[in-house]
């Protein structure tokens, strides 16, 4: 792989026409959908809750941008790179002088960046509202949603990865049960249950290892109920995830290139 | 120009079912400034040939090489190279212009010569009243029709089509017919598969000729009917005043000739009979 600005030039290009043919397929009308969902939403609980109106705007927002943004890595996702070969527009991309890891990696970026507007309009809403409902700041806030926008990132990748492996329909299956999996084996983990039976506790050890950990991503609830968290989980959390993300993206990129595409 | 040398092509679609040759050691050349017709029935390999050629699959054995006009840049030949798919279809919400300015600007090009090009062949393809609508509503023909307009973008030193004339009606492919000679007038070799053998009578140089992954012909188009031709004649003559047609092999040709004579027959036309490309094609 050589990175040249010629190289950097055609990634932007590519995810330059990915970003648009996504926005105008108008998947974000949906978001400005949402957004008026938790204004609705907002709105209906200041009336009908004593104090808690912050915390249930809160809630509810953050709950919509996570769900949002992982459905629309996920189910944009499944078809960025396979809608691509079955329809033979890669075939157009790639007889251009374009090096394979250069589609790969535009692609993903491109839809990454239509992630990112989708997570931004949405806690727009969600933080407008939560201030101008009496909230305070901190930096929690934010953390939180840099977080789900490095959670969305990671599925993203994981569904693209299996999207060149197996078929669209299994890629969705796979990649949410990882995503359930993830943070339930957290959980199992501390029942006593688990750890009176050391076999048990070892598998779901070693699956804590290799799985993406989207377990570590979760701060909402950090959040919700003004607990502290140490600055260096969330360092090392970023780090570990942005790690995981880079080793993915390799993964992709080998596949594809040793890929027939058929 | 481009050259396979013993390229086969073994698909394993299941590890359970019997895997399947497409290609079986095919070697042939693309001589520079040449238009080459790739001929074969359906499933013969073509596509599966080109899709080599492109390097969007890899041979199970054999080499494909380039040639030097092809390699000004060490990074990649495909800056010279022009391909249109089969069937094509592209990025449905971008409209026909910004599919130009994406593929050009791919190519390397700038705003303006890819401006300069559209003005310059979308009037040619007939394709200017499309090109500000959204893909998704271009017709079968539309979309063949831009889809060459993109691989001539970056004046390409070599173009490969899948089928460049399939899916147009007889006006549209007449027009794209003179369009490959007259880019191959400038320069361009052209390389294109099609199982409408007229369209390769007409503008082939050479063809290559591929029979269920087997290459069987490679040679000029002239070569290909004569080699094909039985040695028969077709004779016109008036007998009685009425008009005859009489085929007949040449060895019994002047026999038969010098009977018509002796019967003061009035012969109208001697003519070897030349089998087309398209008999030769189901013949063989
Ligand atoms: N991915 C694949 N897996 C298995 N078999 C394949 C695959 N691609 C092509 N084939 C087989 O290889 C053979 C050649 O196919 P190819 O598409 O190259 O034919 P073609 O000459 O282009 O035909 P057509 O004129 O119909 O386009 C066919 O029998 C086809 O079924
Ligand atoms: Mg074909």
């Amino acid at each position: 792989m050589r990175f040249s600005l010629n190289s950097l030039k055609r990634v932007l290009m590519i995810s330059h026409y990915t970003f648009k043919e996504i926005i105008k397929s108008k998947i974000l009308l949906n978001t400005l959908f949402l957004g008026f969902a938790i204004l609705t939403i907002t709105y209906v609980a200041l009336s009908f809750t004593y104090g808690e109106a912050t915390k249930i705007s809160l809630d509810f927002g953050l709950g919509l941008l996570t769900m949002s943004s992982i459905g629309i890595a996920i189910f944009i996702g499944v078809g960025l790179l396979s809608k691509e070969i079955e329809s033979r527009t890669v075939y157009m991309v790639i007889s251009r002088p374009v090096k394979r890891h250069e589609f790969i990696i535009g692609k993903i970026l491109g839809l990454n960046l239509v992630l990112m507007l989708n997570i931004a309009i949405l806690s727009v809403f969600t933080y407008l509202t939560y201030f101008y409902i009496g909230g305070v700041f901190t930096s929690l806030l934010i953390w939180t949603i840099f977080f789900i926008m490095l959670e969305s990132l990671l599925v993203l990748l994981l569904v693209c990865l299996l999207s060149l492996i197996t078929t669209q329909t299994l890629t969705v299956i796979i990649s949410l049960a990882v995503y359930v999996t993830s943070h339930g084996i957290h959980t199992a983990l501390k029942t006593s249950f688990t750890q009176s039976q050391p076999l048990l506790e070892q598998l779901l050890k070693i699956l804590h290892y290799i799985l993406p950990a989207f377990y570590k991503l979760n701060i909402k609830s950090f959040l919700l109920y003004q607990q502290e968290i140490a600055t260096s989980y969330l360092l090392g959390a970023s780090l570990h995830t942005l790690f995981y993300c880079l080793f993915l993206v390799f993964l992709c990129i080998y596949v594809f290139k040793t890929k027939d595409l058929n | 120009m481009l050259t396979f040398y013993n390229i086969s092509k073994v698909f394993n679609t299941d590890i359970l079912k019997k895997s399947f040759t497409a290609l079986d050691d095919v070697s042939f050349n693309i001589p520079e400034g040449k238009i080459i017709g790739f001929l074969g029935a359906n499933g013969a390999g073509k596509t599966t040939s080109i899709k080599i050629a492109m390097d969007f699959i890899r041979p199970s054995s054999g080499t494909v090489e380039f040639g030097e006009t092809l390699r000004s840049n060490k990074n990649t030949i495909f800056d010279k190279i022009g391909y249109l798919p089969e069937r094509p279809f592209f990025y449905p919400h971008l409209t026909g212009k910004d599919f130009c300015y994406y593929m050009g600007a791919l190519s390397g090009l700038n705003r303006s010569t890819i401006n300069k090009q559209i003005h310059f062949w979308a009037p040619r393809f007939n394709i200017e009243f499309a090109l500000n609508r959204e893909i998704k509503g271009y017709s079968k023909g539309m979309l063949q029709r831009i889809g060459f307009l993109v691989t001539l973008l970056h004046n390409p030193k070599l173009i490969i089509l899948d089928e460049p004339l399939a899916g147009l009606d007889p006006v549209g492919r007449k027009e794209l017919r003179e369009i490959i000679v007259e880019v191959n007038k400038q320069g361009t070799t052209v390389f294109f598969s099609s199982h409408i053998v007229s369209d390769m009578e007409e503008i082939c140089h050479d063809v290559v000729f591929l029979k269920s992954g087997r290459m069987i012909f490679n040679g000029s188009v002239k070569s290909l009917i004569d080699k094909n031709t039985k040695l028969e004649n077709e004779i016109r003559f008036i007998h009685d005043g009425q008009l005859c047609v009489k085929i007949i092999s040449e060895d019994k040709k002047l026999a038969f000739l010098n009977s018509c004579l002796s019967q003061n027959d009035n012969i109208i036309s001697v003519k070897r009979v030349q089998a087309s490309l398209e008999e030769i094609f189901y013949e063989v």
